[in-house]
């Protein structure tokens, strides 16, 4: 556990905190809708309730993010979002595709959702037209993804926000900053087995010590892609659940953990991690946590 | 064991070790005959596409590379192997027109590259799932009995120089220190 010299960040969305010492805040965590194949709005309602009512419950903060994989997608999602979520509350946007995501940003705006919105994500791959269209209809926070084909250590992560590692014309942080977007939150990029996978988390502390940033990562990533680990099925949901016990302990803000169907097995977990945390900072370091953590309400 | 065939590891099965075809997945749930000599699904624009390389042209004799099925929604990893093949990459590593999103070849030497493009031809079934369609390519790849191409071309994955030495060890990395209680502080203040 560890408390940074570097004044650290705390980021306000629609009432959601995210940032800050290790201890402080509780771990936001981002649960995947329409994670995999086509959307299956009735399922999703469930779910996002669910996760609704797990967050009630430990006091972790929840966030919907919304895989968008098609065009045609884009309006009946926004219309789920607008639909689904209580009223003023936060959600991402997770779409790879960069016409979806200037289609997104498009529509989001139409309907004034933009100040609810966590861009996930600005990544090395960003075109013109992409960030024109940020420019434009701007959300109110983003994630940056600290991939760096080439060097995928906690260096080379920060070699991609300092200044592109070439790939991009500057920074993915002077990017931000172009835009306008001033919430950013750093995903430090959890790669497969074998691709320095650990990278992710060594660098959730060099990256806040660095620039003060909300960190975190969906380390999640790197479960979904142990091959092995399907010949023990009965603990891979266990195992997938419990790494992201690695991004609380290394003093990171926020868990991409996947399927949202997962957020009963994680919420829990991530809550006992939290006042683990909480007890020491406090202890040591005098870092109490805020009213609103699992620390307070469940202990 | 045949893997050690393929020196970088990945999600595949490997077949027979003379085959001539390598299949490339694309979402789809599809197993080829066992003539093949290598299968198995492809999913980024990048590390996927470096290690597909990597694995074939350290078996001299695949020869034709089938993709098959439907190419990944904005990573377009299918379509950015087709172009890496076709144009190579750019003084940036990048994929000479690839759709993809980050399309960049960083780990593979421009010797590995060229072999590649030398070695392999391409059978370019995106956005085909008919198994049987997809059987009747490999079928006649097989059937041509492509001559071996030499020798393994083992790729060396290139890696950032470590050139930090530490000896101060209350280090977590060689910009920060943590001190005994867990405070951390940029290293040199």
């Amino acid at each position: 556990m560890f408390l940074f010299t570097k004044k650290q960040e705390v980021f306000d969305i629609s009432g959601i905190k995210i940032g800050g010492q290790p201890g402080e805040y509780p771990t936001v965590l981002f649960g995947g809708v329409f994670f995999k194949g086509e959307p299956d709005f009735e399922k999703e309602k469930k779910n996002i309730q669910n996760m609704l009512d797990l967050s009630q419950r430990t006091d972790n903060p929840a966030i919907p993010d919304f895989f968008i994989k098609k065009e045609e997608y884009v309006e009946k999602i926004v219309d789920f979002i607008e639909s689904t979520l209580p009223k003023n509350y936060p959600f991402s946007i997770d779409i790879i595709d960069p016409a979806v995501k200037i289609k997104t940003l498009d529509a989001l705006d139409e309907r004034h959702l933009l100040s609810r919105t966590i861009y996930n994500s600005i990544h090395v791959g960003i075109t013109d037209k992409e960030r024109k269209s940020l420019k434009k209809h701007r959300p109110e926070m983003a994630i940056i993804v600290a991939f760096n084909p080439k060097d995928k250590s906690p260096d080379g992560k920060i070699e991609v926000l300092e200044n592109g590692a070439h790939l991009t014309d500057k920074g993915l942080l002077a990017i931000a900053e172009e835009i306008g977007i001033k919430k950013i939150l750093i995903d430090t990029a959890a790669l497969a087995p074998g691709e320095n996978s650990g990278a992710s988390i060594a660098a959730i502390p060099v990256i806040k010590e660095e620039y003060g940033l909300p960190t975190g990562c969906a380390i999640h990533n790197v479960v979904e892609k142990s091959n092995w680990l399907k010949n023990f099925e009965s603990a891979r949901k266990t195992v997938d659940a419990s790494s992201n016990v690695n991004i609380a302990l290394f003093g990171g803000n926020f868990a991409i953990y996947g399927p949202i169907e997962n957020a009963n097995l994680v919420f829990p977990t991530i809550a006992w991690q939290d006042i683990l945390v909480s007890e020491y900072m406090e202890n040591y370091f005098g870092i109490k946590p805020s009213d609103n953590h699992p620390r307070r309400k469940l202990f | 064991m045949k893997n050690e065939y393929y020196p970088w590891g990945g999600e595949f099965t490997a077949c027979k070790l003379d085959g001539c075809v390598a299949v490339v997945l694309l979402q789809i749930e599809y197993t080829p005959t066992s003539e093949v000599a290598i299968f198995g699904p492809l999913r980024t624009e990048n590390i996927g596409i470096e290690k597909i390389v990597a694995n074939v042209i350290s078996n001299p004799h695949i020869r034709y590379l089938v993709l098959c099925g439907d190419d990944i929604r904005g990573h377009r990893s299918g379509s950015s192997l087709v172009a890496l093949h076709k144009n190579g990459v750019d003084e940036q590593n990048k994929i000479i027109q690839a759709p993809g999103a980050i399309p960049y070849i960083e780990n593979l030497k421009s010797q590995a590259i060229d072999r590649f493009r030398d070695q392999l031809e391409i059978i370019d079934l995106i956005g085909v799932k008919d198994k049987d369609k997809i059987d009747k390519e490999i079928k006649e790849c097989i059937a041509k009995k492509p001559k071996c191409f030499g020798e393994p071309y083992i790729a060396i994955r290139i890696k950032p120089e470590i050139t930090v030495k530490l000896d101060d060890k209350r280090a977590l990395h060689s910009r920060i220190v943590v001190n005994y209680m867990g405070k951390i502080e940029k290293r040199g203040g």
